[in-house]
């Protein structure tokens, strides 16, 4: 049993905050629910709308049609969406509104009688689209308390909505109801890196990273960190690269634009081995792009970012669960090895709020600091690891130097060959550790067993799942670690294909590149979406 | 246990021209550093030093204390990030004018509106020398460079006034080579809670040799009754020069401004007003920061 619910107004109205309430409404009643957001860069009117999937199996993705019920905060949801319902579908929307197969709520009425505020529309109308499905007011109610801190009023708006209209087409019951996770892909990067232990966020605003400053900064005191905006994005990453080498746990987030100006200070990570975690949330690109909608054009940009060459992390988690975990495995390998992680998302995937049954994190991140600095300490000892333990300034009598500049072991400035051969050699003597602790991180996952395989990586993966249930004889194989690259797994996991498709984001197949130039191999047939929308599953089903 | 300013000499083979005032810059921070430690100030370990690059910027290598090299522009945003993570460090960052005042004024002027505190020594020599001597933010007009050789004609930035008008809390301007004032400048600028920021008048004897100039016209604001906590008086004091070497100005150095009373960045800040991250245990289960999305 699968319900799609489009909910749509213009900005300002509280559509995304309908959509949000409505979908844990039903998460609360035991379903599966999907909800993806719509909306163009800008404050007010415009026209927002999210897609909820609710189903009774596991859900990751919705079609752009098929709509079961459309609440229209306005006309112009009508206008844009009535050519995407399905046949007996209907629509719910205030008595000014007008459209065809519609159910009318009196929602003028209803606010003006409980002097309740305008916005309070959106509440009236899920409420009555959640009658409209046969669901029970009380999940409803409990959820709108959750989410509007309490507001009565709501609740009583919620009520009147509710009996506005007859039930109609009747969800049913899921089999089994029970505690779920709720969460958007931002929302599990901050959770990620509050459970690793951060102590500074350090960013500068830019959708879609924003939503992450936003929600670290609401409970930096509960968690008892700091989040600081910085006067730009070069400012962020220098003073984060500061930050860390005195001895806070720290994570910088941005966008394209923003990380490319990073660039410079990633390169400084690489030479001056500082520990940094930088979370990317890709936009449509290049330049500002198509600035609230998704894609997936900047995995090289990750993978290459700062001149000169130095070991990296690139981590793309596919799913809120994997955010959460993989967030905390970007901790876990930049302290440890003293790298560059990079948590590489994107609108679609920052944005969109999944149901997750459960989070299984496999690392515990410290802080990897020496306990006691010898008298002797070289900030960059030459070790068989190619790790130097750390220190940090303050900590013991011995200095703690970093540098931009080639080095010896104290850290003094050397432009002898020599050095510059032993410390690169330093350097990459990490990347074998790393790729034996990324081996150990599942890198490559693959769903299904078919003999023709789908490849990709990222938020994609939602739709490929949903897209795999209806398809006979296909595998999906997903690579979660960019850099070091897993070919071993990777190559494991495509064995035997008798047909390889790759599926990405973008205009030219970055994964596809990366996979020719770290194993060989030539994918040929790729289906490729670059009009700034999120993959569906009919997207896919239609060109393969 | 007492420090010599000669225990804060490195192995590192000095690579100034010979008459640089760099290394008057270099005597007078060693000597405020040990007068710091001795006088129980702080300990040395607490003493981080950041640069940027640049010929003055090579101090890094220079001086045994913690200290972090970092990119051309960006020695004030790693100091405000080392004093964030742990605010019981004493940070001096170290620049020229060309990345102090060029490439990376955003974060002079941002941090001096914080109020961050940290201290910026600026080696001031009008002129990008490491790059082989082209014109600066600070360089007069008329200055013939490899890079300007039909001349200059912008009006050259004046770093007091702007530092002033920026919120720093500290403002001053020393002459290199007179290490004994330097020192002490320095040492009132490292103790200031709150952004401190020192302009060296710094004369590049390879690309722009302003020794004589500067020393007939330079006087000392204390010798003339100077109120550094009169911002009026300060800027007008700072207006004085206008960093165009016309022969007729008269130089004031020393300090321009204080304000004790701003409070300083780091102490707006509940968790960063704790001490030093890294001291801290964390003992967050990774099941209790994710309930909060859990629904039951
Ligand atoms: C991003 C960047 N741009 C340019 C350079 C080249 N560069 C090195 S030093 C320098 C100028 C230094 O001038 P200044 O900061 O005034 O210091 P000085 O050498 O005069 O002490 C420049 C432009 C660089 N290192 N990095
Ligand atoms: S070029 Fe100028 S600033 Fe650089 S070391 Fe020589 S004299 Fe000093």
């Amino acid at each position: 049993m699968e319900r799609q619910i489009l909910i749509g107004g213009e900005a300002g109205q509280g559509v995304a905050k309908a959509a949000t309430i409505m979908g844990k409404a039903f998460v609360r009643e035991g379903f599966y629910v999907f909800n993806y957001r719509d909306y163009p860069s800008l404050i007010k009117g415009g026209h927002n709308f999210n897609v909820l999937r609710i189903s009774a199996e596991p859900v990751s993705s919705h079609e752009f049609d098929g709509h079961d019920v459309v609440v229209a905060l306005d006309e112009k949801t009508v206008r844009k969406h009535a050519g995407e319902m399905k046949k007996d579908a209907v629509v719910l929307a205030p008595n000014r509104v007008n459209a065809d197969s519609k159910l009318s709520v009196d929602t003028e009425n209803i606010i003006r009688e409980l002097n309740a505020p305008k916005i309070m529309e959106n509440i009236i109308l899920i409420s009555a689209a959640w009658k409209y499905l046969g669901m029970p007011f009380e999940s409803l109610e409990k959820t709108i308390l959750e989410e509007l801190k309490n507001n009565r009023t709501a609740v009583t708006a919620a009520k009147r909505g509710y009996e506005e209209v007859e039930t109609g087409k009747v969800m049913g019951t899921a089999p089994e109801k029970r505690a779920r996770y709720f969460i958007t892909g931002s929302q599990a990067v901050a959770m990620g890196a509050i459970a690793a232990g951060i102590d500074l966020y350090i960013a500068y605003p830019m959708t879609p990273a924003t939503p992450v400053l936003h929600y670290l900064a609401a409970v930096q005191t509960e968690y008892d960190f700091q989040v600081l905006q910085l006067e730009n994005e070069i400012a962020v990453a220098n003073a984060a690269l500061g930050a860390s080498y005195a001895g806070a746990m720290t994570m910088i987030g941005t966008s394209g634009g923003g990380f490319a100006l990073m660039g410079e200070a990633m390169s400084l990570q690489g030479m001056s081995e500082v520990p940094l975690v930088a979370y990317l949330a890709m936009r449509n690109a290049p330049s500002t792009g198509v600035p609230t909608y998704t894609g997936q054009g900047d995995l090289k940009m990750a993978v290459n970012i700062g001149h000169g060459e130095y070991p990296k992390v690139v981590v793309a988690p596919g799913d809120p669960k994997e955010v959460f975990e993989r967030t905390l495995e970007a901790f876990y390998l930049a302290y440890k090895y003293r790298v560059l992680s990079i948590i590489i998302s994107d609108k679609h995937l920052a944005e969109s709020t999944y149901t997750v049954d459960g989070f299984s994190p496999r690392v515990e991140p410290e802080r990897f600091i020496v306990e006691d600095v010898p008298e002797d300490y070289k900030s960059y000892e030459i070790t068989e690891t190619g790790v130097s333990p750390r220190a940090v300034p303050g900590q013991g009598d011995a200095p703690v130097r970093a540098t931009s500049y080639e080095h010896d072991e104290y850290g003094y400035t050397r432009e002898e060959g020599e050095w510059a051969i032993k410390m690169n050699d330093k350097r990459f003597r990490k990347v074998r550790y790393i790729k034996e602790e990324v081996a150990s991180l599942e890198p490559v996952n693959t769903y299904g067993n078919g003999d023709k395989v789908i490849v990709s990586w990222g938020s994609t993966k939602g739709a490929i799942l949903d897209a795999l249930k209806q398809l006979d004889g296909w595998r999906f194989v997903q690579v979660s670690y960019i850099e070091p690259f897993p070919a071993e797994q990777f190559l494991d996991a495509v064995e035997g294909a008798e047909r390889i498709v790759l599926v990405e984001n973008n205009v030219t197949g970055l994964l596809g590149d990366i996979i020719a130039e770290k194993t060989g191999m030539i994918i040929e047939e790729k289906i490729l979406r670059y009009d700034a929308r999120p993959f569906t599953p009919k997207y896919i089903l239609r060109r393969l | 246990m007492r420090v010599n300013q000669n225990d804060l000499n490195t192995p590192v083979e000095n690579t100034w021209c010979p008459g640089c005032g760099n290394f008057g810059i270099l005597t007078a921070v060693k000597g405020a550093i040990a007068d710091l430690v001795n006088e129980g100030f702080a300990e040395l370990k607490d003493f981080v030093l950041t640069a940027d690059i640049g010929c003055g910027s090579k101090i890094y290598d220079y001086i045994k204390i913690n200290g972090y090299y970092g990119l051309h522009g960006r020695a004030v945003a790693l100091a405000v990030g080392i004093k964030l993570a742990n605010p019981e460090l004493k940070v001096i960052a170290f620049g020229g004018d060309g990345g102090l005042l060029n490439e990376g004024i955003a974060h002079l002027v941002h941090a001096a509106r914080y109020n961050s505190d940290i201290t910026t020594v600026m080696h001031n020599n009008q002129v990008f020398a490491l790059t082989t001597g082209q014109a600066t933010a600070t360089t007069e007009r008329g200055f013939r460079g490899k890079s300007t050789p039909l001349g200059t004609f912008e009006e050259p930035l004046n770093p007091i006034t702007l530092m002033i008008e920026s919120g720093a809390t500290f403002v001053a301007r020393e002459f290199s080579y007179d290490v004994a004032h330097l020192k002490e400048t320095l040492k009132a600028a490292i103790k200031h809670k709150g952004f401190s920021i020192i302009d060296v008048l710094q004369p590049c004897v390879s690309f722009h040799d302003t020794t004589e100039y500067f020393r007939k016209r330079i006087y000392r604001l204390e010798d003339e009754g100077h109120d550094p906590y009169d911002r009026e008086a300060a800027l007008k004091k700072a207006r004085e020069w206008g960093y165009d070497l016309d022969p007729d100005a008269r130089i004031p150095v020393g300090v321009f401004y204080i304000n004790d009373e701003k409070m300083a960045y780091e102490e707006g800040w509940p968790s960063i007003r704790k001490g030093p991250f890294w001291k801290r245990k964390r003992e967050r289960r990774w099941e209790d920061t994710i309930r909060k999305y859990v629904v039951v």
